[in-house]
């Protein structure tokens, strides 16, 4: 069954990276670019909000520190675009060191608490950034762009959006198997007792955040070239935060596919009512989907068929 | 001053957090729904924003007993309640949001009371009267809010359920009838606190978001479910962001604000009073 499941992701993944040679308008490659992207974000997210069961509302400033790192390294250095794109490994590593700062003493709170002060900290990052004129300040950076057809850049940058995404999700379906990923469901199941199983709860914490924050990281990297501009009211977009967690829960927290269902209905709905209706309205349904997908599937639509068939 | 109102907005908050479990996103939205109705009174009929307070407290205490039965009473078995009602309530206040834009435009709006120009001067200090009002009306929904749960039967039994919730089904006390009710009481204060809020401020369609963390950081520093430390809590932020307004330029003010409650949820995350219940 699980080896199905990573057959099942590797098969998908040289079949979407196939896509591209059909020739698609750039809009679907724009479009599915943000589907990896989100996938990455809210499989990144399940290693602590899921499995750990540690609401983290901050995540928008991880994937805003990889962005801005990216396009500050590339200025500083004078990368060119090939280049600059690697620069998305430091500024995610930058992302993960924030993350171990900040996440030693927030992790020791609990609940909504946790909830609230990973929120604080992104409000944080957000403001500070803004208000450091060395990172462009409230006027954002700018970024090269890459000298070739834009059909071109947009295939680069798709086939490196999925590649990111086939190793989160490889990263992710290890998690699920391994003794961290045990580690972390003992401390979401109850962490006192957890504790006293001699499972070193606050170390797995840690690193489960950090790893968390590592992807969002890259994944802002290459955003931010997406881009080729970025402006703290777009990285460190509170909604963005929220966003990731509702994708995540919305499929179903804790699990493998729960995000990646999650992460890909959400965004596609979104496009699609965005396409079709006038935004005011749009947004309403999109609302009511909330509404709906919590009142008939409370625990997220993986444990809603799960129970269906059985297997609850 | 926009402590006290911040606290009255945040004394509904903190009891559906408290009493149900309940962490409502939308509760700054019904705020603002409130201060919009209050607006549209004022703007059309003249009437002034303290009676539509009176008004409009009763009409969302309705309108929450009806969200509470078709949408919240669902969830409560779900496993997770707190997630599941963020998921919920985040999507009931994008509707109230993008309803409003669609009825009021995205335009800020301003609150002008006949009194508006009006102030009261004691010795330095400078009172602009509808703050004043705003003041004055979030301490008597405070009190109110405050009796209610400590002299009423009705309250005793909120009280009894938030301590312990089967012990208090044990002794006759119907915990969906007291969510609800706590609920509505919730919703029906935002309306109030929002009508408060929007006499200091201006306001729009999504002023809500900015509303909520101001929501948070107040219930969270009072301790949560904790009415006399919410009304506490506001004052004393309302006093810093005074003072950091006085004394830092104005964009760092949120700054600080936010560093200020992650430094201290890291190290009183339950809150800076006592539990007194």
């Amino acid at each position: 069954m699980e080896k199905k499941r990573l057959g099942a992701l590797a098969v998908i993944t040289i079949l979407l990276a196939a896509f591209p040679g059909l020739n698609p308008e750039v809009y679907y490659l724009s479009f599915m670019f943000s589907v990896f992207m989100y996938v990455v974000l809210a499989s990144s997210w399940n290693f602590i909000g899921g499995y750990a069961g540690y609401l983290s509302f901050g995540h928008a400033a991880f994937f805003g520190i990889g962005a801005f790192a990216t396009a500050k390294m590339a200025e500083l250095f004078a990368l060119t675009p090939p280049l600059a794109i690697f620069a998305s490994l430091p500024a995610a590593a930058l992302a993960a060191l924030v993350a171990l700062v900040i996440g030693y003493p927030c992790l020791k709170i609990r609940g909504p608490y946790f909830a609230v002060v990973t929120l604080c900290f992104a409000f944080v990052v957000d403001l500070a950034v803004k208000n450091i004129e060395w990172l462009g300040g409230a006027e954002g950076l700018w970024m090269k762009t890459m000298d070739i057809p834009e059909q071109l850049s947009r295939t680069i940058m798709y086939e490196l959006m999925l590649l990111l995404m086939a190793i989160t999700l490889t990263v992710a379906w290890w998690l699920g198997r391994s003794r961290l990923g045990a580690g972390l469901r003992a401390v979401r199941a109850d962490e006192e007792v957890a504790e006293t199983m001699a499972i070193p709860t606050a170390r797995l914490k840690i690193q489960a955040f950090v790893l968390s924050a590592f992807f969002p990281g890259i994944a802002g990297g290459l955003f931010a070239y997406y881009l080729t501009y970025i402006h703290p009211d777009v990285v460190f977009n509170i909604n963005i935060s929220i966003l990731i967690v509702l994708m995540a829960m919305f499929g179903g927290g804790g699990t493998w596919l729960g995000p990646i269902i999650g992460a890909v209905l959400l965004t596609v709905v979104n496009e699609g009512l965005s396409t079709f209706a006038q935004a005011e309205i749009a947004r309403i349904i999109y609302g009511a989907l909330f509404i709906v997908v919590t009142i008939f599937m409370p625990n997220g639509i993986i444990d809603f068929f799960r129970k269906k068939n059985g297997r609850g | 001053m926009m402590g006290m109102v911040y606290a009255l907005l945040g004394v509904g908050f903190s009891l559906t957090w408290g009493v149900m479990h309940v962490i409502h996103i939308s509760h700054a939205a019904f705020g603002l729904l409130g201060a919009y109705l209050a607006y549209s009174l004022l703007q059309h009929f003249g009437v002034d924003p303290v009676v539509s307070a009176a008004v409009s407290a009763p009409l969302l205490f309705l309108a929450a007993c009806g969200i509470y039965q078709l949408l919240i009473k669902p969830i409560t078995k779900a496993r997770e309640i707190i997630v599941a009602s963020m998921i919920l309530t985040f999507g009931l206040a994008i509707i109230l949001e993008n309803v409003m834009v669609l009825i009021w435009k995205a335009d800020p709006r301003i609150m002008t009371p006949t009194y508006a120009s009006g102030a009261l001067i004691v010795g330095p200090f400078y009172f602009q009267h509808p703050h004043l009002v705003g003041f004055g009306m979030s301490l008597v929904g405070i009190t109110a809010v405050y009796l209610f749960l400590k002299k009423t039967y009705t309250g005793m039994a909120v009280r009894a359920a938030w301590q312990q919730p089967e012990a208090a089904q044990l002794y006759g006390v119907n915990l969906y009838r007291i969510s609800m009710i706590t609920f509505a009481l919730a919703v029906s204060t935002a309306g109030a606190g929002g009508i408060g809020l929007a006499l200091l401020n201006s306001f729009e369609p999504h002023s809500h978001n900015l509303w909520l963390i101001y929501l948070f950081l107040v219930v969270i520093v009072g301790g949560v479910g904790n009415i006399v430390g919410t009304a506490l809590a506001g004052l004393i932020i309302g006093v810093i962001t005074g003072l950091s307004m006085a004394f830092l330029p104005f964009q760092w003010v949120n700054l600080v604000t936010f560093g200020l409650l992650m430094v201290f949820l890291i190290f009183r995350p339950h809150g800076l009073f006592k539990q007194v219940v």
